[in-house]
């Protein structure tokens, strides 16, 4: 049982000046072993505290960030998974699903976590599954004014992920879960 | 060259024993045959200033084997009088040949009478008591057996035991399996026995996107409400870092609990669970640190089982001996009990009374004199049932008294420690407040037979039946 917390696009300071608090009250540390970020924090007390809730971070660099010493990309390996994290500025059309998954192929990867667009997506091809976890604070992004906040948290268990997506919707938070078994021929690359 | 004119010691003694005019200088007190034989009297009881555990202690046994007496008799005068002088005495395997061969035919009998007692139908307890309150032999399964039966985990009728033992097992199992699980296997168990529709489209190849469901507030792995499966579970990961910080340390000499093969890490895998399991099972007290060390014999005595099944379910039984062993003194772990007629803090104050009954001049010492407190040293002979102070032999021999006592464990248990007090009295008289201290947190190494005899020669203390309902 792998807790790994799937969250990005903070933009904090310039578009939000903090995570919700319901969502502060929930993130505490030694319940998560691993933090994927997809990018634009920006500045470095956001990537400090994403370290005081888990010591194995995961970052790449989103447009915005002021650490440029981030990668563009990464992949790592949680138990019988491969994951990728790319922050999808850089994928043209912007949240395009088929270019995500192109991505996701020249990665090798089960599961890409992606952002940029602010806004929550699950979706399974047969590459293998996209997530974007959405933008934690609800920051404004380039298409629409009107976000809200969410992030993912994937538990990985063997050959089956449960993901858990929580939403704060009109200053409720709403969990919702999604689970999937990776299946034998997927995992033939 | 001898002292003393009197002195008339038989040809043999003097053949065997040669260096024996040696010692004329500071022959101090010696002298005749008679005053010998007086010098071993009065050594026997005071013996506990010799940390020899060897052969100067079974008297009793000489009886039994008639034509050796004399001999061996003599010969442990003399060894004693040259001890006295400070000589390691000559000749001491021949000696202790003698006392061994002594020892074991005693051992034999007693193993004879334990197993025909357990043998019975129907066992007589009290008898088991008797005999296993004089030590239990080692070897073969008779210590566990007996521990099992006295501890009330067997039933004393024979025909019961399988039934007990594979339902007390059964329940174990279950127990763990609802409580140990982790969340996410509990769901994944939950799931796999629905066997819903949205789990099989999962399955399906087509593209699109993944299916919601709306879950409870309770239900997913941040939630913060007390109800919920994930936050007891992570409540409960602190405590399990701690046993396994703790079991890490228990026993570090043995192999059977420490080091990093399969055989240390099985059983501190088991002993994990046990500890566990009874956190989760007593919340007010959860886990405290020492549990480990009074759980290690029992789990020891049980594993080490020369019958394979039980070896085996070694787990199971040690929890159900864990939990009925202390039944009584769980009240000593409660911090918030500490103040109460059931905590600690009551409980040794029962310990200074029995001391009071029963050495006055001691007790007034230790309180008054040097100030040595029985919180200071006994409260980790209480609660740990001195698994602390003494290594796992001895340990097994002193719950072998406890255990089988008349007068119930907690009862022994503070006579054993008054025992310890008196044992050392004269180095606790001429000591102060921080020797006094230092000795009894780090008791040394006695004779535990003539421990556990003084123990049982105790007078009780009567004062507190009276507040007792």
């Amino acid at each position: 049982m792998v807790l790994v917390l799937a969250i990005g696009d903070l933009h904090i300071p310039h578009r939000a000046p903090d995570l919700p608090p319901k969502f502060k009250s929930m993130l505490v540390p030694g319940k998560i072993q691993h933090i994927i970020c997809t990018g634009n924090l920006c500045i470095k007390e956001v990537h400090d505290y994403f370290k005081t809730l888990c010591p194995d971070l995961h970052i790449t660099r989103g447009e915005y960030d002021e650490d440029s010493h981030y990668p563009e990309n990464k992949t790592l390996t949680i138990g019988q998974f491969k994951l990728g994290i790319c922050h999808g500025h850089q994928v043209i059309p912007w949240g395009d699903l088929d270019s995500l998954a192109m991505v996701q192929r020249q990665l090798d990867v089960d599961i890409l976590v992606t952002g940029h667009t602010h806004q929550f997506k699950a979706y399974k091809h047969e590459g293998g599954v996209v997530i974007n976890p959405g933008s934690a604070t609800g920051a404004f992004s380039s298409f629409t004014y009107d976000v809200n906040p969410s992030f993912v948290l994937m538990d990985i268990d063997g050959l089956r992920v449960v993901v858990y997506v929580y939403e704060l919707i009109d200053g409720e938070v709403k969990v919702d879960k999604i689970d999937f078994k990776k299946t034998a021929t997927a995992s033939a690359h | 060259m001898l002292k003393g004119k009197k002195l008339k010691l038989p040809d043999r003694l003097g053949s065997l024993v040669a260096g024996f005019e040696d010692k004329d200088e500071d022959s101090g007190g010696s002298g005749s045959v008679c005053e010998l034989g007086e010098e071993l009297e009065i050594l026997q009881p005071t013996g506990f200033r010799s940390d020899r555990e060897s052969e100067t202690d079974d008297d009793h046994d000489h009886n039994e084997v008639q034509e050796e007496e004399p001999m061996v008799k003599r010969k442990m005068k003399a060894d004693a009088e040259l001890e006295h002088n400070g000589r390691q005495p000559r000749h001491e395997k021949d000696g202790s040949s003698h006392i061994s061969v002594i020892k074991t035919i005693e051992a034999d009998e007693k193993r004879s009478d334990i197993e025909y007692e357990i043998s019975q139908k129907e066992i007589n307890l009290e008898k088991l008591q008797r005999i296993a309150s004089t030590g239990i032999p080692e070897g073969g399964n008779l210590r566990a057996t007996v521990w099992k039966l006295i501890l009330g985990y067997l039933p004393p009728s024979r025909d019961l035991w399988e039934k007990e033992l594979s339902e007390n097992r059964k329940k174990y199992a279950k127990l763990k399996e609802e409580l140990l699980l982790t969340p996410s296997e509990l769901a994944r168990m939950k799931e796999e026995a629905f066997q819903s529709n949205e789990h099989n489209n999962a399955h399906s190849d087509t593209a699109g996107p993944l299916i919601r469901h709306e879950i409870s507030h309770e239900d997913h792995p941040l939630s913060l409400g007390k109800a919920s499966v994930w936050h007891q579970y992570f409540e409960h990961t602190e405590i399990a870092e701690q046993i396994d910080r703790d079991l890490q340390r228990t026993h570090p000499e043995m192999k059977f609990f420490s080091g990093e093969s399969s055989f240390g890490r099985k059983h501190r895998e088991s002993m994990r669970n046990v500890l566990l399991l009874f956190s989760k099972l007593n919340p007010a007290i959860r886990y405290v640190q020492g549990m480990n060390e009074v759980l290690a014999p029992l789990y020891y005595v049980f594993s080490t089982d020369t019958d394979e099944k039980n070896a085996s379910n070694a787990e199971a039984d040690s929890f159900s001996c864990f939990v009925l062993l202390l039944s009584d003194s769980v009240d000593h772990f409660c911090q918030q009990l500490d103040n109460s007629s059931v905590g600690i803090l009551s409980t040794l104050s029962r310990l200074s009374d029995l001391l009071k009954a029963n050495d006055e001049e001691l007790w007034r010492h230790l309180e008054f004199t040097s100030k040595v407190k029985p919180q200071y040293y006994g409260f980790r002979w209480i609660t740990l049932l001195l698994t602390q102070e003494f290594n796992l032999q001895s340990i097994l021999r002193i719950w072998d008294s406890l255990i089988s006592s008349p007068f119930g464990i907690q009862e022994m248990l503070l006579r054993v420690c008054c025992a310890m007090l008196l044992c050392v009295k004269s180095r606790l008289l001429s000591g102060d407040f921080a020797a006094n201290l230092k000795l009894l947190q780090h008791y040394p190494e006695i004779n535990i037979e003539h421990l556990l005899q003084v123990a049982q020669d105790l007078t009780p203390d009567t004062s507190y039946y009276r507040m007792s309902s």
